[in-house]
């Protein structure tokens, strides 16, 4: 590699200060430090000598969500294997889906990076790793069968608005790979509402998601309308592991669950979050069914651990709900922000009819009362020393 | 009782004044700068909301509302193109009120609201709530808890957008859509999250 090295050092002149190729300077900046580690050091306090790095830890969490690629990848294939009634091998099924998910993946990447460098040279900002995650994660919300210039517009909705207008990764208020699909699901609804299946077959071939299933029978108990589901094995342990129809990365909860236990043993995620997310998510569920016999709402029966391996719950809470920027920043106020998008989620899926799926409408909504949440924390501590060393 | 409470859900959450109707925009956006005067507008907004909302029911129900004068032998009389100009004075008297209890009990608040606090009487979120009560033919306590119920949201909402944009101090947002050009961005973002309750019915 030391060609390499040498050759980006020769040009590093061309784009100094005052060269013609300045205007260009972040694109070099991403490339050197992308390939090499920095030399540059820190100008101002606090100097905190550590071995972790935004870098790496965007890194790491787009290493842990290779797996889901995979098994999204799979699923894509597995499915469309059953929706042409044929059979094929595991290969087969891994290569149908990558040919379906690598231009997703790919118009994602070039949307993004277009926007990021873009935005890097107007406004002369460096380019930042953050836009890696946020564009490994879109493809992995998205349905297999989405247009690939809707996703194009999405992501630029999500880059621009989420992210790039308050300044770039760490400044905004919204996570752009929701904001992205956020946009998508207003925008085209008739493509991504949620209340049929998404894979890739032949034309008309559809079916209902597990959500919807309860979602449309009145008066009746939900497992047993799941069992009863003939097309799609809609059981707890499928439903856990993932070979349903779904968007592409969010079907198999054991390996979201994996990822989420690496990332919090890594203390790279809030493991308050989570604890706060699944309690929600419980609580609600449980108040749910006691006043199921008392309504005509069959979606209120569906018991806790079904709720958390429906839709894509285990998904939203891991990889969007913990995000350190857009989530609260004070420790308690995590754990009641992960609890309300808990409970919000299942308020969502259940009464609201117009939603099969709510779990990222929670989210987003979260993140708009996180920092309400911080300011009263911090208030309220302010209050309670206050009255302790005032006397 | 259960009634009440839908009212008071659906006007928070679900047909949110300022995030899903969009009324009251004007003291919404140039209030929010802090969150402490945001959380004063926002009580006096629902102390007014409160006040209103039931005087302006009795006012429409026995002296503008078609036929509503029969008690006085008059019901041929037809007064409701009156609505306007008399809900609108009584708002302004009930701001009056507001205006003075406040500044004997918080003169600091009071400074800081400045021309805002008299500008809630032509702030639409109150007149809104006025004409919506009588458009959905509330009843007495119906209409107290709509009007509290939308007080509430017009809180909520503007104290959330109060505090994110005390987090965005740490943004670098580019100049030109600084003030009131982002607060009309995050608005429309938040309202975007807020949409996850449109379509419940209660």
């Amino acid at each position: 590699m030391q060609w390499l090295l040498k050759y980006i050092l020769k040009i590093k002149p061309n784009f100094e200060e005052g060269q013609k190729l300045h205007w260009l300077y972040p694109v070099y900046e991403a490339t050197e430090t992308i390939l090499f580690s920095t030399d540059e050091k820190t100008k101002s306090a606090p100097h905190i000598r550590d071995s972790i790095d935004i870098k790496r830890v965007m890194i790491l969490v787009v290493i842990t969500l290779i797996p889901c690629y995979i098994f999204g990848a799979i699923n894509v294939g597995y499915q469309n294997a059953i929706a042409l009634g044929i059979e094929r091998s595991l290969i087969g099924n891994l290569i149908f889906g990558a040919i379906t998910i690598v231009p997703i993946i790919a118009v994602t990447f070039i949307a993004g990076a277009f926007w990021e460098i873009l935005f890097a040279i107007v406004r002369k900002h460096d380019i930042s790793e953050g836009f890696l995650v946020t564009c490994a994660l879109i493809p992995l919300t998205m349905p297999p069968s989405i247009p690939l210039w809707q996703l194009f517009i999405a992501t630029s909705f999500g880059i621009v608005i989420g992210k790039e207008i308050f300044g770039g990764v760490g400044m905004n208020i919204f996570n752009p790979a929701l904001t992205a699909r956020c946009f998508i699901f207003f925008s085209y609804p008739s493509k991504i509402s949620g209340d049929m299946v998404w894979l890739v077959g032949p034309d008309g071939y559809s079916g209902a998601t597990a959500l919807s299933v309860p979602a449309t029978t009145k008066n009746s108990d939900a497992v047993t309308l799941l069992e009863n589901v003939s097309q799609f094995d809609y059981s707890w342990l499928n439903l856990a592991s993932g070979w349903i129809p779904g968007s592409i990365g969010e079907t198999n909860k054991f390996i979201i669950f994996a990822a989420a236990l690496i990332l919090m043993a890594m203390k790279l995620i809030s493991w308050r979050v989570i604890l706060g997310g699944v309690s929600g998510l419980f609580a609600m569920a449980y108040v749910g069914n006691l006043i199921a016999p008392y309504t005509d709402n069959s979606m209120l029966s569906i018991p806790a651990h079904y709720h958390l391996v429906m839709g894509s719950f285990a998904f939203g809470l891991t990889f969007m709900a913990t995000e350190p920027v857009t989530g609260s920043h004070t420790d308690t106020g995590r754990l009641f922000y992960g609890f309300f998008v808990g409970v919000l989620t299942v308020i969502i899926r259940s009464i609201n009819p117009a939603y099969p799926e709510g779990v990222m409408l929670a989210i987003l909504l979260m993140n708009a009362f996180a920092s309400l949440i911080d300011y009263f924390v911090v208030k309220v501590n302010v209050n309670r020393r206050m009255s302790r060393y005032a006397q | 009782m259960q009634h009440y409470v839908n009212i008071i859900i659906n006007s928070v959450f679900i047909e949110n004044i300022l995030l899903i109707y969009f009324l009251g925009m004007c003291s919404f956006l140039s209030i929010s700068k802090k969150v402490e005067t945001s959380i004063g507008l926002g009580l006096a907004v629902i102390f007014v909301l409160s006040i209103t909302a039931p005087a302006n029911w009795a006012i429409n129900e026995y002296l503008l509302a078609d036929g509503a004068l029969s008690w006085a032998g008059l019901g041929h009389i037809n007064l409701d193109f009156l609505q306007f100009i008399v809900f609108i004075s009584v708002i302004a008297a009930m701001v009056q009120l507001v205006e003075m209890l406040m500044d004997r009990f918080s003169p600091a608040l009071y400074v800081n609201l400045g021309i805002f606090l008299p500008l809630i009487t032509v702030n639409c979120s109150i007149l809104g709530t006025s004409l919506f009560l009588v458009e959905r033919e509330y009843d007495l306590i119906e209409s107290t808890v709509f009007g509290f119920g939308s007080g509430l949201g017009f809180f909520l909402a503007i104290v959330s957008l109060a505090t994110v944009r005390k987090r965005m101090r740490y943004s670098n947002v580019p100049p030109t859509l600084r003030g009131v050009g982002m607060a009309m961005l995050l608005t429309g973002l938040i309202s975007m999250a807020f949409l996850g309750f449109s379509g419940i019915s209660l």
